[in-house]
């Protein structure tokens, strides 16, 4: 069945048989005493994006390496368009495009010759090298900045260029592992579009994020990542639903929020809590039942509020409900 | 092999535009090597300046001054003057205008046929031991001579009863002193294979430096794992071997690149003597193997780049210092000319050397040559196969 997006969330199904282009069957890597990835199992069709949603230290990166054949595994599948992965699989790994967290380029070279570099060694040569890197170049907004040595870009520069290098040779699956780490606003959008603009061309993106609305703008599916399991997947309106009938409730309040979450969290109806940018969040059974208790309890705790927001909820709930922390409580 | 080039001629571009690198491969050896052959350079041919008192008038006094003394300026390897008086003499030796003074007193050829002792004098100057050095070395030798005659011309009047007549003693002396000695040096080979000061030092300082320039190509690979472009290159359809290949060829070609450059510059500009092109070719591949394989070996017991890039400099100022590239080993004693034969650098001396000898041809070259292939296999081998962990995955 081939997948159609329409950024929502939601997928409608048609008649077309929508080719897998990743599949991995659980994955596990333990380093020492400490399982870093516990049987990670996911498949990204042609033309779809899949987000890992997940806080730093969930097993992002830590997957992301294997399924490139960076990293070696102790248990699991990967297969890419077809042919199995493996630290040694030369010739398949040239369907892959990584675009790795850590800036990966050579900063005494310009943008045009790291381009030149990495698509050679992919097997690019001649005009096609050329034309695959103009076209690169433009879709990241640097075309006027070719010749450019890299050291004199900015950091949301090198961001752009880190990522036209991942797609020069055209993969057939992108891994984009946080892409967005330390990049500008106006830079970030930027490659969000670019993101949306090759799922749309029919590329299979991984994209590894810890940015909540990252992944609900650009994912037509998410698995949500945790201590090396992935907790949940789906769209976001199936995540969503996970959450059934709870509501979000939001807290402005001053005072120590850290032990406001905690009386709250203990309040009847009350699934999850976390202090997320200065605000509480909760997730409860019945706003209208829960509130006055949840109110109660909070200013007990010696919290003032201030305000009082029901919000429909997203995938920060979503995690919240799952693990009962936020995103950004467990970096 | 098309991955491995393509990497080498990506860190060669690198390193070209890498202003620090040109200083240590190129300005740097060229500029030591200019200034220790400027320093020493006049140590290699030796010319005095003598001046000649002659207070005597005498045949004998006339044969020291003409006959000993003037065969060095026969030889080119002294100008002599005359003077008049013994005050001249030492004036013109203290003014600087000569570097010995000989000064043969009046009654000089008379006491000696008379068989009585005589004194030559000899004035230096104070920076001129070399030259007074000589100078005593000749006044012996004639000294020895007129002991030479003298004993034969006794022995000979003690046979004929002590009746000589004073043409027959003449005679005597003159058949003594013309024999020839019986027993002569043979030493043809070992001067004629000396480097000049200028090729010895360019040469010496070429290869110390080449180990600075081999050695980049291995210590990049810790420079890729940190900024993990080696990541991104592992990632694409390459083989870690390729990498490591591509590394080793990084580091024979920048020192490929210097080697050329400072051959060519010594020789235009300090007039360094490298010898037949096709061997000075074959020592210097060998000599660059050799470096880049004992810096590879090197540096596949460190963990970063700069521990890489320490350890390396240690070794090469070491080897250096152990295979003559400071000073000639031919002045050193007999124990460093054999610790020069473990090093890179004294194999390549001695096959620049070997360039220099009486008939050398280009093959001479071969032998030290495949010394330093040897070694570069040797050490290179060992090192890339301990360096794979660089490049494996975990």
């Amino acid at each position: 069945m081939r997948r159609t997006s329409n950024r929502t969330g939601d997928h409608a199904m048609t008649t077309t048989p929508a080719p897998v282009v990743l599949d991995v069957q659980g994955l596990r890597k333990r380093y020492g005493q400490l399982e870093a990835v516990r049987g990670v199992s996911f498949q990204i069709h042609e033309g779809e994006t899949y987000g890992l949603l997940g806080p730093n230290g969930a097993g992002k990166t830590t997957s992301i390496s294997m399924i490139c054949g960076l990293l070696s595994r102790d248990a699991g599948e990967v297969t890419v368009d077809g042919r199995k992965i493996d630290t040694g699989a030369v010739a398949a790994k040239a369907a892959i495009g990584v675009v790795p967290q850590d800036l990966a380029i050579y900063p005494d070279l310009s943008a045009r010759e790291n381009l030149d570099f990495f698509g050679r060694l992919y097997g690019l040569g001649g005009a096609r090298l050329r034309q695959r890197a103009e076209e690169c170049l433009e879709l990241v907004g640097l075309a006027d900045r070719a010749k450019e040595r890299t050291d004199r870009f900015s950091g949301g520069m090198k961001r752009r260029l880190n990522i036209a290098i991942g797609l020069l040779h055209s993969p057939r699956l992108l891994l984009l592992d946080e892409p967005t780490v330390g990049v500008d606003p106006q830079s970030r959008n930027a490659i969000l579009e670019s993101v949306a603009a090759l799922s749309r061309e029919g590329m299979a993106v991984l994209y590894t994020t810890h940015y909540m609305e990252e992944a609900e703008r650009l994912c037509d599916r998410v698995g949500i990542i945790d201590a090396g399991e992935i907790r949940a997947e789906g769209t976001r309106r199936e995540l969503v639903e996970l959450i059934g009938q709870e509501d979000q409730v939001r807290l402005t309040a001053t005072g120590d929020l850290e032990a406001a979450a905690k009386a709250g969290r203990a309040v009847a109806g009350v699934s999850g809590a976390a202090v997320v940018e200065g605000r509480i969040e909760f997730v409860v059974e019945n706003a209208g039942t829960v509130l006055p208790s949840l109110l109660e309890a909070v200013g007990r705790a010696g919290a003032s509020v201030r305000g009082v927001d029901l919000v429909e909820p997203d995938l920060e709930a979503v995690f919240l409900h799952l693990t009962g922390r936020a995103l950004r409580d467990a970096e | 092999m098309r991955i491995a080039l393509l990497i080498a001629a990506k860190d060669l571009r690198q390193r070209l535009r890498d202003r620090s690198a040109l200083l240590v491969a190129v300005v740097a050896p060229l500029g030591l090597a200019f200034i220790f052959a400027g320093l020493l350079g006049n140590a290699t041919s030796f010319h005095a300046t003598y001046v000649v008192a002659d207070l005597d008038g005498g045949h004998l006094a006339h044969a020291l001054r003409t006959d000993v003394i003037g065969s060095l300026a026969t030889a080119g390897a002294a100008s002599v003057t005359d003077v008049g008086t013994d005050a001249e003499a030492r004036s013109t030796v203290s003014d600087g205008k000569a570097d010995t003074a000989f000064v043969i007193p009046a009654g000089f050829t008379a006491d000696i046929n008379a068989g009585r002792a005589v004194t030559i004098t000899l004035v230096g100057a104070r920076n001129s031991g070399l030259e007074t050095a000589v100078a005593q070395a000749l006044a012996r030798r004639f000294g020895d001579g007129v002991v030479t005659a003298q004993l034969a011309v006794a022995t000979t009047a003690a046979a004929m009863g002590g009746a000589m007549t004073a043409d027959q003693a003449a005679a005597i002396a003159g058949a003594a002193t013309s024999m020839t000695p019986p027993v002569a040096l043979a030493d043809s080979a070992a001067p004629l294979r000396q480097l000049s000061l200028a090729t010895y030092f360019a040469a010496s300082m070429a290869i110390m430096f080449l180990f600075f320039s081999s050695t980049f190509g291995i210590v990049s690979l810790f420079d890729e794992r940190r900024r993990g472009t080696l990541a991104r290159i592992l990632v694409g359809p390459v083989r870690p071997s390729e990498v490591l290949i591509g590394k080793t060829l990084a580091g024979i070609g920048a020192g490929l690149l210097a080697m050329t450059v400072l051959v060519i510059a010594t020789t235009l500009l300090i007039k360094a003597d490298w010898g037949a092109p096709l061997g000075v070719a074959a020592l210097a591949l060998g000599a660059i193997l050799a470096a880049t394989g004992i810096s590879t070996f090197v540096a596949s017991f460190c963990r970063t780049a700069e521990a890489a890039g320490s350890a390396t400099a240690a070794v090469a100022i070491t080897l250096g210092v152990l295979g003559g590239s400071f000073f000639p080993v031919n002045q050193a004693p007999d124990i460093m000319a054999t610790l020069t034969l473990l090093t890179p650098h004294g194999w390549f001396m001695r096959g620049l050397g070997d360039l220099h000898g009486t008939g050398a041809v280009w093959t001479d070259a071969l032998g030290p040559a495949a010394v330093l292939l040897a070694m570069g296999v040797a050490f290179g081998g060992v090192g890339l196969l301990r360096s794979r962990k660089l490049v494996t995955v975990q």
